[in-house]
């Protein structure tokens, strides 16, 4: 896929040459960028997970004893379950959602635009914000707003955050909602790089909708799909903000996640080594997860 | 404060005003230009002393004022810098080896930041006017080696919020006792205190969420009155207490009675509420509400100062106490200054320096006063203040302050939340669980005994 | 919904004349618009499709009435939902401004214009390299872009404050100046990513006839490649500025004064604040939303018009 000038003969050293140096300069303001403000503070990160930080006092090393302490704790081992619940119920629902939507809205008449416009709705509305209209709309009596539609379906009122056996579905249905139109808006992106003529020549040829979407539309929105997954693999398990707005990680740790769990340990308990270590931990395998993610999609690419 | 004026350029309030040109490349000259200025170049100057609150740009404006009384009378600048993630910035400054000279920030951090070694000793004598601060109020500073590591600054006591309006209405008494409060929240709940005909009202509201140990901040007032100690102190260490028969039946109680009882006695969804989003009680859809004094200026706003009355916290089977809490000055530990450090502490605790940060037109920072010569209702013109300060002279207990006690509120509230969630669950077992997880912390800390 | 321009630049390559000539009955180009092969005439189809329309309204947008209308009522409740304002009045805007909202809103407006510009550029260079050049290490940079966005930024928060404070071999004091919250977000793994994923499926022959007219790279990055992945582009843009909007815990970091922070500081510490009502609060985030919004209304045209579809195809 990737262009390489393939000139035969002594031109071809010289090119070379000089083309070895040309990507790095292209890369070099976003490398520095980020090796001093992100890799040099989250080297730093890293290394405090093996400390009993006290930064005045002079951080003690401790080894392993974090990441032991951390890994033997039963609220984060119960709280791995709920991450990985949450994490892929929600990208995945993110996913399929964000994609109906997005070959619903496709097109370029203005009430489309609109309607687009008004489905965005959720990405940019502050966070903490639709934590709290959200938590009215499960208002756990019959006065809540998705309650009072249960009601006229003659469906009793459901307590959706108080229960700890729905919580964690409740903030899935949220996570989901606000993940949706923002998957949406990347594979929109997709469809619009889609080749019309193709459609005209399937259309002609009488093949069905399905054939149509799965050879045609599915390989051109292929780098969207890809971008969207690797961002849940990347976004899944550190899952975080939805649940602190709607339920805190509550009732009785039924929605805590790991970055809830780390949070707590870091700000209400001042362990910041402790939440170090937890984080580190994600990071492992946040990096994993994405390194197989791209592999079997570089494996499908080829085939 | 010097240094900050030449950089004014980029300073972002002054260029808001271009926003709409979004001109990037002028704000490059200026950062050119500037950057250099960083609080070391005052750190040196013996006559200012860099001032940490944790506070909000509208509290800021109150203490802004305060800062300004104490420089015209004594000379000595302030160097004022409110934060809002206080503990992440002071770390930060921590690891430079460089605090600030004064912080003033909440009583429970005292153990913490003395742990971690962030605080230089005070002691009493040396600060003009500390005998008027209480007994009481000073015993609450002491740290786990016995000196004194903060100064008071400001109290305050939870005191119950009820509708008079709607009590007055129902023909019911003021709550006294326990019974009273709980036979007062399920009429409010039942017999339609607001008269639209619907069942849309709630007895009492409950931060009950663990997050931020919320649920913890508000049940420890009903643990005190059901005479339940969550540490107990023996000799120079700590034991956990919440396997205690007092706590059992306390928790049992409230299990039943507030969370697993009727429906209504408290509002929805209290399992997963924090203060922020508990707005029943100003929304007019909740009788009762225990909590501090700084709802006062919001339920004034929202429902009237006619409406709802303060009342002490009713009385459980050991007495009416109620959690207190508040803000403490600390010292940073680093030399030098201390005259000018202990002259601007005296200032704060002054009647003047009091009053100042109790009124004005932004946001008090001081509740409670600890100059016992001041009196709050006094000072704000408002008799209710009065049963808050006598709720917090006569009828409360502080978190312990030597131990470090953000864990131990933490897992309290944890094991709390659990317990009131799971109607069926087993208090006994819970409670048990809860006082070897808070051994755990207190060997943590090495204080426990 | 009225049929769309055909797009001039891709009628003459769209359709082949000869399938055109041979074809059955001519249907509106609207058919060929869309995956899902829309039509825009009256139909059971086009039934479905409003119908579809009207739920996706209902479910992702019309919780918002709820927000506006209470940023509008004289009382909002934080404790019920409705639809409609009580007694409207402009009074929580007035609140709202008083606390100061619009200076911040000013802050995060030089923030988010400074910042997507930076973030665009450094982010189109770094994927250019990696699209459209062959390298080693290619897989690993990658990588080490998306890695940046995986450590959670509160673990970061506490050095990443000394690297701000006292910036590695410059030495500057980046805290209190708008570079302070820019420079951090300059590299952000998704935009890279996104755009190099696009860049990657522009065909060579369109490169190579270009470098054999004597283009050099920046030309063929800017006249070439980025014009071909316009939509990309436009994604980069949009949740680009949402995610600088967003950002709560670097301006705090990063800020010196209360004066330097931005808009969704403010909105957090409103709904703290026990003086103001939650109609304020969501005022504030009204007053929040609507850059965001106007960012994705303006880019909305480059993420659904067809990049002169066939040419990227070779």
């Amino acid at each position: 896929m990737t262009a390489t000038v393939t000139t035969p003969g002594r031109r071809r050293a010289r090119i070379i040459g000089r083309r070895a140096v040309l990507p790095w300069l292209f890369l070099a303001p976003g490398l520095l960028l980020a090796l001093v403000f992100k890799f040099l503070p989250m080297g730093k990160g890293v290394w405090l997970s093996f400390f009993d930080v006290r930064p005045f006092l002079g951080d003690q090393w401790v080894g392993l004893d974090n990441y032991t302490r951390v890994l033997t704790d039963h609220r984060f081992q119960d709280a791995i379950g709920h991450t990985l619940v949450l994490g892929v119920g929600m990208s995945l629902g993110g996913i399929l959602v964000g994609s109906a939507l997005a070959l619903l809205l496709e097109g370029q008449a203005r009430s489309l635009k609109i309607i687009r416009t008004a489905v965005f709705l959720p990405v940019v509305t502050a966070t903490a914000v639709v934590g709290e209209m959200w938590r009215l709309m499960y208002y756990p009596t019959s006065d809540g707003l998705i309650n009072s539609g249960l009601g006229l379906l003659g469906l009793g009122p459901v307590p959706y955050l108080d229960n700890p056996d729905t919580a964690l579905w409740a903030t899935m249905a949220m996570g989901i909602w606000m993940l949706a139109p923002y998957n949406m808006v990347i594979i929109l992106a997709g469809l619009a790089g889609v080749d019309r003529s193709l459609y005209e020549a399937a259309a002609m040829d009488g093949v069905s909708l399905w054939q149509r979407l799965r050879h045609i539309t599915l390989p051109a929105i292929r780098p969207a799909l890809g971008i969207v997954l690797t961002l849940a693999a990347i976004r899944g398990l550190r899952v975080f903000t939805e649940v602190y707005v709607l339920t805190g990680g509550g009732p009785a740790g039924s929605t805590d996640v790991w970055m809830t769990r780390a949070y707590t340990l870091g700000f209400t308990r001042n362990d910041i080594g402790g939440a170090s270590a937890a984080s580190v931990v994600l990071l492992c395998v946040t990096l994993l997860l994405t390194v197989t993610v791209n592999y079997l999609r570089k494996r499908g690419d080829v085939r | 404060m010097r240094d900050r004026r030449r950089c004014t350029a980029v300073r972002l309030h002054r260029v808001h005003r271009l926003a709409a040109t979004l001109a990037v490349s002028g704000l490059l000259f200026g950062t050119a230009a500037c950057g250099s200025g960083s609080g070391s170049a005052r750190a040196g100057d013996p006559n200012t002393l860099e001032v940490w609150t944790r506070s909000d740009p509208e509290s800021a404006q109150t203490y802004d004022r305060v800062f300004a009384a104490f420089t015209k009378k004594t000379g000595i600048d302030i160097d004022y810098q409110p934060v809002m993630n206080f503990d992440q910035q002071l770390q930060s400054r921590a690891s430079t080896k460089d605090l600030p000279d004064v912080m003033i920030n909440d009583t429970a951090l005292m153990g913490s930041y003395q742990a971690q070694g962030l605080l230089k000793p005070i002691t009493p004598a040396s600060i003009a006017g500390h005998d008027e601060i209480t007994a009481k109020s000073w015993s609450s500073t002491v740290g786990r080696d016995g000196r004194h590591y903060g100064i008071p600054y400001s109290r305050q006591a939870m005191t119950l919020f009820v509708r008079k309006d709607w009590r007055e209405k129902l023909g019911l008494p003021q709550p006294k006792t326990w019974q009273d409060t709980l036979a007062l929240a399920k009429a409010f709940a039942t017999r339609d205190p607001d008269g639209d005909g619907r069942k849309d009202t709630y007895g009492m509201v409950v931060p009950g969420s663990a997050q931020n140990g919320y649920v913890a901040w508000w049940g420890s007032s009903w643990l005190w009155q059901g005479g339940v100690q969550i540490l107990r102190k023996e000799g120079t260490g700590y034991r956990p207490a919440m396997d205690s028969a007092a706590a059992l039946r306390t928790v049992t109680w409230m299990k039943n009675n507030l969370f697993c009882g009727d429906n209504g006695v408290i509002q929805p969804s209290a399992l997963t509420s924090v203060t922020a989003n508990t707005t029943n009680f100003q929304d007019g859809n909740a009788g009762m509400y225990l909590t501090g004094p700084y709802n006062i200026s919001t339920f004034d706003k929202a429902l009237g100062k006619d409406t709802y009355e303060v009342l002490p916290a009713p009385a459980g089977p050991a007495g009416n106490d109620v959690l207190a809490d508040g803000e403490n000055v600390y010292f940073g530990a680093k030399t030098g200054k201390a005259k000018q450090e202990q002259a601007l502490a005296a200032f704060l605790v002054s009647p003047e320096g009091q009053t100042l940060a109790m009124t004005g037109d932004h946001q008090p920072v001081v509740r409670i006063p600890v100059n016992s010569t001041l009196s709050a209702a006094k000072v704000r013109d408002d008799p209710r203040w009065s049963v808050v300060q006598k709720a917090y002279e006569t009828a409360s207990v502080q978190f312990p302050n030597a131990p470090d006690f953000a864990p131990v509120k933490q897992d309290t509230a944890d094991a709390l939340n659990a317990i009131f969630t799971y109607c069926g669950s087993d208090v006994r077992s819970g409670l048990k669980e809860l006082n070897d997880t808070l051994a755990g912390d207190l060997k943590d800390q090495e204080l426990l005994k | 919904m009225s049929a769309p321009a055909i797009d001039p630049v891709r009628t003459p390559v769209t359709a082949t004349p000869a399938r055109r000539s041979a074809g059955k009955q001519r249907t509106t180009p609207a058919r060929f618009d869309t995956a899902l092969g829309w039509s825009d005439r009256p139909g059971p189809a086009w039934a479905l499709r409003v119908l579809l329309c009207l739920l996706a309204l209902g479910v992702f947008a019309a919780p918002f009435l709820t927000i506006f209308s209470g940023s509008f009522s004289e009382k909002a409740s934080g404790s019920t939902l409705s639809f409609l304002p009580h007694h409207p009045t402009l009074l929580n805007f007035d609140v709202a401004g008083q606390r100061g909202i619009w200076d911040y809103f000013g802050n995060s407006l030089v923030i988010a214009g400074g910042g997507l510009l930076l973030q665009l550029a450094v982010c189109t260079l770094a994927a250019y390299a990696l699209a459209r050049h062959k390298f080693r290490g290619q897989a690993l940079v990658l990588t080490l872009f998306m890695l940046t966005m995986m450590l959670p930024e509160e673990v970061i928060a506490i050095p990443l404050s000394l690297v701000l404070g006292h910036v590695p071999v410059i030495g500057v004091d980046l805290k209190g100046t708008v570079w302070g919250v820019i420079l951090p977000l300059g590299a952000w793994g998704f935009s890279v990513m996104l755009l190099t994923e696009f860049m990657k499926d522009i065909p060579t022959e369109i490169e190579e006839a270009a470098r054999i007219d004597g283009v050099g790279e920046l030309r063929m990055l800017w006249q070439v490649i980025l014009p071909l992945c316009k939509p990309a582009l436009g994604v980069a843009g949009v949740l680009g500025f949402i995610m600088i909007w967003d950002q709560y815990l670097l301006p705090l970091i990063a800020a010196k004064d209360p004066t330097d922070y931005t808009v969704t500081v403010a909105l957090s510490i409103l709904r703290t604040d026990p003086e103001v009502g939650s109609g304020v609060v969501l005022a504030g985030a009204v007053i929040a939303l609507v850059p965001s919004l106007i960012v994705y209304l303006l880019l909305q045209r480059s993420l659904v018009t067809g990049i002169a579809a066939g040419a990227t195809k070779g």
